[in-house]
């Protein structure tokens, strides 16, 4: 691959990095795990590269083989993960217009968050991000329907956990 | 106000807290190696069948080539070489052709659907083996059996001959030693698979649960 190409890749990638980030911060629960996640996103998306040119926004394309790096692709490395690595790294950030109720009641979502299974994170974080039904159901490969039914299911499993 | 409602809200407020990587430390990662499952899978399908295209070749010597004679087998081996090979390469070519279409560009239900259809190639190459090396090692032995009446001379004929009891013991204890031998080497595959592709199999019955 020719030194234009990878500037190019290596540009867009930090410009559009907060997307990678935050599919590591869903699917992982510490800075070792969220760097691994990351580097295999970024290596994933540099052997698909060539493929992508073709294709319109780098963004989208992101989306796509970043989640599929972290559902499907990615070999989590076995070691002890504490669990409550979450609170004390992922909301050292204090919003400070909220109550504290509210605070509480996100640190309540963001851990329910981490019990998911990979599917359901994946629903999460695209509704997270404002995309639509059917580009969630583009990016997973599932009918529209498919995704609105699961979605509500997710919707259901956290109104639960929320409030039990 | 809906609990994931304000999650969204407060999700995009924490953008601003997100890792910045700089142009270098981005760079520097595109020569790290992969740790993808894809790559797991590939690297162990070929040990797989490197395994058991050169067991066929070590286990042949001349020594093996004699005896193959002098029970009348050697057309019977040379002929099962061919059509053993035959199949393998056919494996490897089907393989091959599913390994190169998995794409991490494909939406998530496909890459899935790719991945676990190159590891099930690999699956019904190792159903291929045990089976054949089931038959051809039953007909090894009904050959083998064969030359050993036809070559006691009649004197001794009552000494060597098993009687039918004898007979059923050693059918019995041949078929039962083959098939816990394959069941042991069958046992391990589901192991591997197990290890290697349980949460890749969990999420995609996830998905595809409750498609049409």
């Amino acid at each position: 691959m020719n030194k234009e190409l990878e500037h190019q890749f290596v540009t867009n990638l930090e410009r559009h990095q907060n997307i990678a980030h935050k599919i590591c911060r869903i699917y992982t629960n510490n800075q070792d795990a969220h760097n691994d996640l990351f580097q295999e996103i970024t290596i994933q998306l540099w052997k698909a590269y060539p493929k992508f040119r073709s294709e319109a926004k780098f963004s989208t394309w992101m989306y796509r083989v970043a989640l599929n790096t972290a559902i499907t692709l990615y070999r989590k490395k076995k070691r002890s993960i504490p669990t409550q690595d979450f609170d004390t790294v992922d909301f050292k950030i204090k919003a400070e217009e909220y109550d504290d109720e509210t605070e509480q009641q996100l640190k309540v979502m963001y851990a329910a968050i981490q019990e998911l299974n990979d599917i359901e994170k994946a629903l999460v974080f695209l509704y997270l991000e404002d995309k639509n039904y059917r580009d969630i159901s583009e990016t997973l490969g599932i009918t529209e329907v498919n995704a609105r039914v699961k979605m509500n299911r997710v919707k259901t499993k956290l109104k639960n956990i929320l409030n039990p | 106000m809906d609990g994931l409602d304000l999650l969204k809200k407060d999700w995009k407020k924490r953008e601003s807290s997100l890792p910045h990587l700089s142009y270098n430390q981005i760079y520097q990662m595109l020569w790290k190696r992969s740790s993808s499952i894809v790559k797991w899978i590939f690297v162990i399908s070929i040990i797989e069948f490197l395994f058991w295209a050169l067991i066929t070749v070590f286990m042949a010597d001349h020594e093996y080539w004699e005896e193959m004679e002098r029970i009348h087998l050697k057309e019977f081996t040379v002929a099962t070489y061919v059509i053993n090979y035959g199949i393998t390469f056919f494996f490897i070519f089907c393989f091959y052709k599913n390994y190169r279409k998995i794409s991490s560009t494909d939406n998530a239900a496909q890459l899935m659907k790719n991945i676990l259809r190159t590891r099930k190639t690999v699956k019904y190459y190792i159903g291929y083996i045990l089976i054949s090396t089931a038959l051809v090692a039953l007909i090894y032995t009904y050959f083998m059996m064969d030359y050993h009446i036809s070559s006691t001379t009649v004197e001794d004929i009552e000494k060597y001959s098993f009687t039918p009891l004898q007979w059923l013991m050693f059918a019995v204890i041949m078929i039962g030693g083959l098939a816990v031998f394959l069941g042991l080497i069958w046992l391990f595959y589901r192991v591997i698979y197990g290890i290697l592709l349980r949460r890749l199999n969990n999420n995609y019955k996830e998905l595809k649960k409750l498609e049409v």
